[in-house]
């Protein structure tokens, strides 16, 4: 079956089992209705989203498997990581509605035609979405919570060394 | 619904009654104690001839619970920081990664792991010297 | 929002003896019957995916097994399996070996851990204490092996941690014969007991024509009679040279759900008995990896799955050339059954079957929020 869609798109092979194709994203909704509906890789398993800040976009990875579930197919697109737009899945894969929800809540996408969108695992969140790159979790850490006490005695070793060294050298030259 | 008697179904839980007549299988705890296997990961121990005072177990320790200390007596002329780990059990989740990148080999986890105690700020824990 | 009264909106969770995990549904009430149901994660929520991304991968190895509560190795599985993709390590025969092995004594765990579970659900809590007896047997073996009970820390990228202490083998199949002998006690006191039998059959029945296409996994889709198992279809370490098979039971109901899992603990005695048959006496179980902050991974990404005693655990993975992981995204069994699938077993059911719908689906919540 992943012959007939090899010979339509560019399919790389990544491992035995695995396969990777690459599209752009106006041919998103297209693709992924062809192949769900004419090749045998009918379940969406993950949608996996990763933040590549230095390049101002989002990679997001459709994991696609067959009814058999021996083979996977990742599909990928890139979008803008400003103002992320993507219309839904839902009208393929009722599972693409929480997996869209995560999503939205972790990056701030929005997937045009989910009704569901409402929170996921926070409540109430005001801040940047989490798993943004630009949020910086140690911050938020410092900010709303405290440490425990008595350990401020904590020394830097590579200071220590060099203090150590230098009370060294100046001893010795004290004892010439 | 099914209601068919299920004779064989309803007799056969009734089986659990012999078990009733067994000894059973908990221990009175504190009076017996459960043999510890070797090579439980409990708490930290550092032989002190041996550490140098590297610090990559701090390094390593992602939940940020080693702290470097000045050690009160030099016991290896080696220890070119003058520094000993001290453990936050606070923190520590006993992953045993500090041991394993240890150089020398001084930190190690010992079988002992009971330790109360009402205030947490206590669990500071200065590695045992063995 | 009802304004005559007639809908009573509860919530089952987060404090409540059937709920599996802090997690709560909230479910809208029609009398007894369920008229609607929403469920709502974020009791547990530790950020893991996003603590990963700061961490160098030795430091996020010790996060990943947390996941998992009653069965944490198929997720140190992934995680070593996907650095390894991406770091271009081979293991050694003998590794694959002893994962597999850590992997069947999880899955035993997990399985008698659940039998407790299901079984307290429906009121008979004395198979919940024998059976969590015979899993305090496995763990007491896990605590040889790795040094901790429940949090293994064991499946390395590379390897494994630890080699197998004298006489392993033999006490684990002394073990083995044990379980063994205590399984005809569990059918007659719980899987051939009329009362469970009575409760279970016939409620929660997915529907086999759908499951496929909507992504269900593990026991939800051998309980319609539909054989998958990622250790068969997609197989990974060696499960390809071992001889087991996948049980099967069809009705798609709760009562489906149990006797296929009655048939895994079989299956994971056998595959067992194989492993210590066929273990290697000699090969390395870790290969040389780099050190703490020299260890780099590739920029690519990758896809690995695992199956575990609920179902596919699966992760994707991303490197991005530096020691700390780009991405790593989890997507347990339960992403779909607690949503999905729950929301919609759950129409027209009777609150007092509410436990026991999620027990048998094996919801649990740390692996929705990660
Ligand atoms: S315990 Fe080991 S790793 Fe830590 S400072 Fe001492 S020698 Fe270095
Ligand atoms: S055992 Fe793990 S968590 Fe504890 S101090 Fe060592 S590295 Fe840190």
């Amino acid at each position: 079956m992943i012959e007939s869609l090899k010979q339509q798109y560019n399919i790389e092979q990544k491992e035995s089992r695995l396969f990777k194709l690459i599209i752009k994203k106006e041919e998103f909704l297209k693709t992924l209705s062809f192949i769900s509906s004419s090749s045998n890789f009918i379940t969406l398993s993950q949608i996996a989203c990763a933040d590549w800040i230095e390049d101002e976009i989002f990679k997001l990875n459709y994991i696609l498997t067959t009814k058999e579930r021996d083979k996977n197919l990742m599909i990928e697109l890139e979008i803008p990581r400003e103002e992320s737009k993507l219309p839904t899945l839902l009208n393929f894969f009722p599972q693409a509605e929480v997996m869209e929800r995560d999503l939205h809540e972790m990056y701030g996408i929005e997937f045009i035609g989910n009704p569901t969108l409402y929170d996921f695992a926070l409540e109430n969140w005001k801040e940047i979405p989490p798993m943004r790159r630009e949020f910086d979790t140690l911050a938020y850490v410092n900010e709303h919570f405290d440490f425990r006490k008595g350990r401020e005695d904590n020394r830097d070793v590579k200071v220590e060394i060099k203090r150590r060294r230098a009370e060294a050298k100046r001893l010795k030259n004290a004892n010439k | 619904m099914n209601t068919k008697l299920d004779i064989k179904g309803t007799i056969s839980p009734f089986n659990a009654i012999t078990k009733l007549f067994e000894h059973p299988n908990t221990i009175c705890y504190p009076s017996v104690k459960k043999e510890i296997p070797k090579g439980y990961r409990g708490f930290h121990t550092n032989t002190l001839t041996d550490c140098i005072g590297c610090a990559n177990c701090q390094d390593v320790c992602m939940n940020e619970a080693i702290d470097m200390i000045p050690i009160e007596e030099d016991k290896n002329p080696k220890n070119s920081s003058g520094c000993i780990p001290r453990i936050d059990y606070g923190r520590c989740c006993w992953c045993s990664l500090c041991t394993d990148v240890c150089p020398p080999s001084s930190l190690k986890l010992e079988e002992d792991c009971i330790w109360a105690n009402d205030n947490s700020n206590n669990f500071l824990y200065m590695p045992k010297d063995k | 929002m009802q304004t005559n009264n007639e809908l009573i909106k509860i919530f089952h969770g987060p404090q409540h003896p059937g709920i599996t995990g802090n997690m709560s549904v909230e479910l809208d009430l029609l009398g007894e019957t369920i008229k609607g149901a929403r469920t709502h994660v974020g009791y547990l929520h530790r950020g893991f995916e996003k603590l990963i991304e700061r961490r160098t991968i030795i430091q996020a190895f010790t996060i990943v097994c947390r996941i998992c509560v009653p069965e944490p190795d198929p997720n140190e599985e992934n995680f070593a399996r996907a650095v390894e993709n991406l770091a271009d390590i081979e293991i050694s025969q003998r590794a694959k070996y002893i994962r597999v092995m850590v992997l069947e004594m999880a899955r035993l765990g997990a399985l008698f851990l659940w039998m407790g579970g299901q079984s307290g659900s429906i009121g008979l809590g004395t198979i919940g204490q024998w059976s969590v007896h015979d899993r305090d047997l496995i763990l007491d073996l896990f605590e040889e092996l790795t040094g901790g009970r429940v949090y293994h820390m064991y499946i390395y990228p590379g390897g494994v941690r630890r080699e197998l202490p004298n006489g392993f083998l033999d006490r684990l199949s002394q073990l083995l014969d044990y379980l063994e002998s205590r399984l005809p006690l569990y059918d007659n006191v719980f899987f051939d007991n009329s009362s469970f039998k009575k409760r279970a059959i016939g409620i929660g029945v997915v529907d086999a024509n759908e499951a496929l296409k909507n992504g269900y996994v593990g026991q939800v889709l051998r309980g319609c009679g539909i054989k998958r198992d990622v250790r068969k279809d997609n197989p990974y370490l060696v499960y390809d040279q071992l001889d087991f098979e996948i049980p099967t039971f069809e009705g798609g109901d709760v009562y489906a759900r149990a006797m296929v899992r009655r048939g895994e603990i079989r299956e994971s005695i056998k595959i067992l008995r194989q492993v210590i048959k066929q273990m290697p006496e000699d090969g390395l179980i870790m290969q040389k990896i780099p050190k703490h902050r020299k260890f780099k991974l590739k920029k690519d990404d990758t896809f690995v799955a695992t199956e575990s005693a609920r179902g596919e655990f699966a992760y994707y993975m991303a490197g991005d050339g530096t020691e700390k992981i780009r991405r790593m995204q989890v997507k347990g069994p339960s992403l779909i059954h607690g949503f999905t699938l729950l929301e919609k077993l759950l129409i027209d059911e009777e609150l007092s079957n509410v436990a026991m719908i999620m027990n048998s689906l094996g919801i649990c919540p740390p692996e929705m929020e990660r």
